[in-house]
């Protein structure tokens, strides 16, 4: 019986410092949320999605940064996307037993981890300079070359994970190999790689280096891609260093609308991957 | 042809077969990578009968079936060598399309395999790929093929549900059904109901017997009693080779081989 106790209060003290390191962990998030939200939320108003960015001591919104963003993210997706998931489909179906394969996949998940000011820089020396300017279609490309490994990643794997025996079928019938990946393949690993595209949209939004050293920004409104362009998160990193506190205020809000804005594509992916699950 | 065989005068393995075959397997090898996985199969499935094949697991029979189609391509470092003649023309050339004779040779797999897609969908998907039918044509051919099946009362009020939501039973006959629709002359049923229970089993045992007066059947099975039921001959194979083949019948009750007799009476495997 004493054993019994001994392991009792064993499993309690070790019960005791998970939920406590859990605890901790999301101790953090709820501090940062409820930040966001307590300074973010006090400064969004109509205006932040009609006006433009202003000068130090005066009103304003985001609307530049808000659409520079979203045509910024709209290009790089549009871009990375087929590309991301073309050879995410070459590496899962066709090249599955090539040493190209091998070779891409070890280079694909350097590219996943590699630091985005990296790119940045790069997209800088590509474009950037031989162009002489800085412009939202250099920020929209280095985007597209973060979206690439994202979504190379998440197609393979959700190919890799349709049972073998489906292609089998979708071949014992007749099928061509591109019909059987576009019609059996394809469907059924479709939440799994809309998962990997939202989940890139989400990475790009928040990043801040790489249109640092492409898209640069924009105090005014300006929709052409030749032209240095506004994004939120540029603007959040330059009017949160500011000492003014209108440009804080509207850093603060930048902030909440971006949060927002990846969270909620972060529960629909979730959505998407659960509703494959319980298929 | 008997001289090559590895078991000796006994083995005429077409001799006791009357209809006039459908599939002649002349001098078979199969190789995974190095490894010989089949060894000098010759052998003949007459038409429109059912031909099946036991042997404990390992010994090739799956092999054999899977060369029939050449689904075995779809994997490198596998490959076949000898002859395998259906209607007279070899199926190993390589001037063979894979996406043609998989048409003509229809495969049923162990698991149920319906796609991704409507329980329509799952059959009209392999008739579009080589006919283009108007959409009425097309509902005719997939009743046709469900009926075919012995599924189409369970289903007709629920062709746009997901084939997945489908019982397993249910699931493999309409595997059949997508099978049958293409309109193949031969069908391979490899370990069709050793997932199913005892009901759903019976179905399909049902199903193949109906589909004989139609189609060359070949079947592989771990289920003596199911050979015994749906076949008119038996093919008994063993690490590779084939041991005896001979109207089932007579390899259940009067089998030349011992290895054959050991394995039919439980002994080994």
């Amino acid at each position: 019986m004493a054993g019994f106790q001994t392991r009792k209060s064993k499993n309690a003290a070790m019960m005791g410092l998970c939920m406590a390191a859990a605890g901790i962990g999301l101790a953090w998030l709820a501090l940062i949320l409820g930040a966001l939200l307590w300074k973010g939320f006090s400064g969004l108003n109509l205006a932040v999605f009609t006006e433009m960015t202003p000068p130090p001591g005066e009103a304003g919104g985001l609307a530049n940064a808000i659409v520079g963003s979203v045509l910024m993210t709209v290009i790089a997706v549009v871009v990375g996307t087929p590309v991301g998931i073309l050879a995410g489909t070459y590496m899962a179906e066709y090249g599955r037993f090539s040493k190209l394969t091998t070779i891409v996949r070890f280079i694909n998940d350097i590219l996943l981890s590699a630091p985005s000011i990296i790119v940045g820089l790069f997209v800088y020396e590509l474009l950037v300079r031989p162009m002489g300017h800085f412009s939202g279609i250099a920020g929209a490309f280095a985007l597209a070359v973060l979206v690439i490994p994202v979504v190379v990643r998440t197609t393979e794997d959700m190919l890799l994970l349709v049972p073998n025996a489906l292609r089998e079928a979708g071949a014992a019938i007749g099928a061509p190999r591109w019909i059987v990946i576009r019609s059996v393949a394809y469907r059924a690993a479709l939440s799994g790689i809309v998962t990997g595209v939202l989940l890139a949209i989400a990475r790009i939004s928040g990043e801040t280096a790489p249109l640092l050293f492409t898209a640069l920004n924009n105090q005014f409104f300006t929709s052409n891609l030749n032209a240095p362009m506004a994004s939120l998160p540029v603007t959040i990193f330059q009017f949160a260093l500011s000492p003014y506190e209108e440009w804080q205020q509207l850093a603060w809000t930048g902030a909440l609308i971006i949060t927002v804005a990846v969270l909620t594509l972060s529960v629909v992916a979730r959505g998407l991957t659960g509703r494959r699950e319980t298929r | 042809m008997s001289q090559m065989l590895p078991i000796g005068k006994s083995a005429v393995m077409t001799a006791s077969v009357p209809a006039k075959p459908k599939v002649e397997v002349k001098n078979l090898e199969f190789f995974y990578g190095q490894s010989r996985a089949l060894k000098n199969i010759s052998l003949a499935l007459p038409a429109r009968s059912v031909t099946a094949f036991i042997g404990p697991s390992g010994c090739g029979k799956s092999t054999l079936l899977r060369v029939f189609n050449r689904i075995y391509e779809l994997y490198p470092n596998q490959r076949a060598q000898g002859e395998v003649l259906v209607d007279g023309r070899n199926i190993l050339d390589r001037g063979q399309d894979l996406n043609l004779l998989r048409a003509q040779v229809g495969m049923v797999f162990q698991k149920p395999t319906p796609f991704p897609m409507t329980i329509y969908e799952n059959i009209a998907f392999g008739i579009r790929l080589y006919e283009k039918l108007s959409k009425s044509e097309m509902d005719g051919r997939v009743e046709q093929a469900l009926q075919r099946a012995a599924l189409w009362s369970e289903v007709k009020d629920k062709l746009n549900a997901s084939g997945l939501s489908l019982s397993g039973g249910q699931q493999q006959r309409l595997c059949i059904a997508r099978t049958v629709a293409v309109k193949p002359e031969i069908i391979l049923f490899d370990e069709p109901a050793s997932a199913l229970d005892p009901l759903s089993t019976a179905k399909i045992e049902e199903l193949i017997d109906e589909l004989r007066s139609e189609y060359t059947i070949a079947i592989v099975t771990h289920n003596m009693q199911q050979a015994a039921r749906v076949s008119s001959q038996t093919a008994f194979m063993y690490l590779g080779e084939l041991i005896e083949f001979d109207l089932t019948e007579t390899i259940f009750t009067a089998p030349r081989e011992k290895r054959t007799q050991d394995y039919i009476t439980g002994r080994f495997g």
